[in-house]
């Protein structure tokens, strides 16, 4: 043997040794794989999932933290909170907090905050979430206490405030920043665009001290490539890989992500406007044969937009069983009453809505021309897809049925009841006077109050109306690497706590 | 040679123009970005507000004036996502991919000759048909695929290559590979399909009669001659290496100006799109006029046509 073939030889069997200089060194720092770049960092976006990821709880902080598996509101920023009147809520702030800055966290930034946050001129989400149409006046009551009086009465203000983020008075008013400035146990140390975005541990954080030294956040678009960055030890984390990645069920976690799918029918159109054609519709859609072939094995059938655990869901509904004769019996009973239950309806999908979303909505087509409906599938892309999502409709559209999937993790209802069902919400289909006085009544109302007329609203809307074909609650899956202690949850969806992540000791 | 040069030059100015419009109106067709921007529970009057305040409700013909005028001055806009001006994404952005195409074209260039010289040196030889077997195979090979399973063979199963994005010279092995393919397999076949046609030339047969030797013939008597079809192809490959960078960059998460125009694309984010069209557009249209004058250099009848 030559002495070239030998050095080749040698070169090659210190190749795989060298690998781990790919991977991780510092053990205290983690990566997280993302599946896009954050477009912008600024405080009051935190709300949408790829910039709350990064800095919700982790360099920004809430001044009310709710609990996603059970809806309750706990303290974070805020200590403790009372209602005055009507109109008027007072939030005691800590005493100990100070900005990444080092100005004094307070009732005037807290002031501050808020208003930047409803400052119409920039496009705030949170703002547009959470606040539509309501305005806050926000007036100092001693150095750590804060006034606030609402435009309208707004029961659940304490919740909102789990979506209000604290920023330092030196964040710019009336334009985006780039860079948050926050209260929060990691501070940003760097963003090269289009890299990473990297997080380091604050020394004087107000709370104990979590364990992972530094973050590193890099995005991959391909579920695959980020599955396998942590299978190869170059990340730790890779939130929402799809489920034909989530091969290894040592390193692949699923949990509920709190969305929810369903067909949203339109029930003003004829045949849809009757009943039994849309009872039809639920009786013929058969929810296990979907369950561990189409979607995952881990979905639970649903019947409302809410998932448990959010303030409102009424545990007591019952899915409707797959019973294709009862389906034919209505059909055959409305046709005889006249109506034109032959037409022509528009299963309208969306491209990679959720995995499988085409697939399923064939499967769905079969299932209901088995039982004698005229259906025709029409796939779209997110524009158009938003476009029909919205009132106003067209008048002389089709009869149409809607795929659509819907996230709450807000902790109550009133994010999903109002514009879903309300007749003058921004999706809804129907218009019942009895659901409308349910909605509204709910929405002033407080504690169990609340919680009651919302599960009687879902419970009518679920049995009565029957304005959609409830699907799935949806599950996620994330792949953790075996050496961090981190179970993903319903939380995982928007933000990514560092704090919650611990080390296995092996 | 200068006249050649301009006339082209102006050709594809107007071209260019084209573009600007085409992009303009194409992707206002896909539909309002306020609906993507927005979250869904956002209400008719919050949508209208903020397709007030951007300029989405003002007539196409209107947001195209706007838009013209700023070009004029390199305004090219602000990004609606990003929040910063639409040019300083695409700035960042274009150094990565012109590196990254840069680096595939050479090395594809590089073997290519060598590779469809040898081959066209001796047609239908053993080395000609593993040569041509291969070379077809990888210039029909679909990138996105190679990317993926290259990813769980070298960086997963193997554990050689890391499995994505920049810094070693390690990062750079897989991308620039599986950009390579499909340049480097039509170009070797087109290296050997002009070889062939040269090497039949009778001046090589003098060229060999007075017995010189065989690389000098390939490389200086044969190539010289080829490289004309050589270099038009290499030059239409070059353009499409844009396509492929749009996979390359988007599984191997390179900060590229193709992993940029999807983003925007999906986004409906219109200044980073035009701005990114019209930079791509920009550096080919600058590629093409070096390949005229290139063209010029080595064939004297360009010259003087």
């Amino acid at each position: 043997m030559s002495l070239r073939w030998r050095l080749l030889m040698a070169a090659a069997a210190a190749l795989p040794a060298a690998a781990p200089a790919w991977a991780q060194d510092t053990p205290t720092d983690v990566v997280i794989v993302l599946e896009t770049q954050p477009d912008q960092l600024d405080p009051c976006q935190a709300s949408k999932s790829q910039v709350g990821k990064v800095i919700k709880q982790n360099v920004i902080e809430t001044l009310t933290e709710i609990d996603p598996e059970s809806g309750q509101v706990n303290p974070r920023l805020a200590t403790e909170w009372s209602q005055v009147d009507d109109l008027t809520w007072r939030f005691k702030l800590r005493d100990d907090v100070t900005f990444h800055d080092g100005t004094p966290f307070n009732a005037e930034a807290v002031k501050y905050s808020i208003e930047r946050t409803m400052d119409e001129s920039i496009d705030c989400e949170i703002r547009v979430k959470y606040f539509g149409g309501l305005t806050l006046e926000v007036t100092p009551a001693g150095e750590h206490e804060i006034e606030v009086k609402t435009s309208e009465p707004t029961p659940i203000l304490p919740t909102l405030m789990g979506t209000v983020v604290a920023m330092s008075t030196a964040t710019p008013m009336g334009e985006i920043t780039r860079e948050p400035i926050g209260t929060g146990p990691y501070r940003l140390e760097e963003w090269t665009p289009g890299q990473q975005i990297v997080l380091t541990r604050v020394d004087d954080y107000w709370g104990d001290q979590p364990e992972v030294t530094k973050a590193t956040y890099i995005w991959r678009s391909e579920s695959t490539v980020r599955a396998a960055m942590v299978a190869a030890g170059e990340a730790d984390i890779a939130p929402n890989i799809a489920v034909q990645d989530a091969t290894n069920p040592e390193m692949d976690f699923s949990f509920l992500n709190s969305e929810t799918s369903r067909l949203r029918i339109d029930a003003e159109i004829p045949p849809l406007d009757d009943r039994r054609v849309r009872l039809a519709l639920n009786y013929a859609t058969d929810r296990d044969g979907m369950k561990g072939t189409i979607f995952s094995d881990k979905v639970i059938p649903s019947t409302q937009h809410v998932v448990p655990g959010i303030n409102g869901h009424n545990p007591d509904l019952t899915p409707y069983a797959y019973d294709p004769e009862k389906a034919m019996e209505l059909l055959a009973e409305a046709k005889a009453d006249g109506v034109p239950v032959d037409a022509e309806i528009i299963l309208v999908g969306r491209h990679n809505l959720y995995p499988n979303s085409q697939e399923s909505l064939q499967a769905l087509e079969a299932m209901y021309e088995a039982v004698g409906f005229n259906i025709t599938l029409k796939m779209t892309e997110a524009a158009e897809w938003y476009d029909l999502l919205f009132k106003p409709y067209a008048e002389d559209r089709a009869p149409n049925l809607f795929q659509e999937q819907h996230d709450n993790n807000n902790g109550d209802a009133v994010f999903t009841i109002f514009v879903k069902y309300h007749s003058e919400g921004g999706q809804s289909t129907f218009a019942d006077a009895e659901v409308d006085d349910l909605i509204d009544r709910g929405g002033q109302a407080s504690g169990e109050e609340r919680t009651k007329l919302y599960q009687e609203a879902f419970k009518r809307i679920h049995e009565e109306i029957v304005p959609d074909v409830s699907l799935f609650h949806m599950v996620g899956f994330t792949r953790v690497n075996p050496r961090l202690e981190f179970t993903p949850s319903i939380a995982t969806n928007s933000e990514l706590q560092l704090s919650e992540i611990g080390f296995n000791n092996s | 040679m200068n006249r050649f040069v301009l006339k082209h030059g102006t050709q594809s100015l107007f071209a260019l123009l084209c573009l600007l419009v085409l992009v303009f109106f194409l992707a206002r067709l896909t539909g309002d970005p306020t609906d993507l921007y927005l979250p869904m529970d956002a209400s008719i009057e919050q949508r209208a507000e903020f397709a007030a305040s951007h300029g989405f409700d003002d007539p196409v013909v209107v947001q195209f004036g706007r838009y013209l005028a700023g070009v004029m001055r390199f305004d090219f806009g602000d990004s609606l996502f990003q929040g910063r001006p639409a040019i300083d994404a695409v700035l960042a952005a274009f150094p990565v991919t012109l590196k990254l195409a840069g680096v595939t074209m050479a090395l594809s260039l590089v073997l290519a000759i060598v590779i469809g010289s040898l081959a066209a040196w001796r047609p239908r030889s053993i080395f000609d048909r593993v040569a041509s077997m291969l070379t077809i195979a990888s210039a029909s090979a679909p990138d996105f695929w190679v990317a993926i399973v290259a990813i769980l063979v070298f960086a997963v199963s193997l554990g050689w290559l890391p499995t994505s994005g920049m810094g070693s010279p390690a990062h750079w092995i897989m991308p620039v590979g599986v950009l390579m393919f499909r340049p480097l397999g039509l170009l070797t076949q087109v290296v050997r399909a002009a070889m062939i046609g040269a090497l039949a030339a009778p001046y090589v047969k003098t060229a060999r009669a007075k017995g010189a030797g065989k690389s000098r013939i390939i490389f200086v008597h044969g190539l010289r001659n080829a490289m004309l079809t050589v270099i038009t192809v290499a030059g239409d490959q070059a353009a499409t290496l844009i396509n492929g960078a749009v996979v390359v960059e988007t599984v191997f998460g390179w900060p590229g100006i193709g992993n940029l125009m999807i983003q925007a694309i999906q986004q409906r984010d219109f200044a980073v799109l035009q701005a990114c069209i019209l930079m791509t557009a920009f550096a080919i249209f600058f590629m093409n006029v070096l390949i005229d004058i290139a063209y010029s250099r080595l064939d004297p009848r360009v010259r003087t046509s």
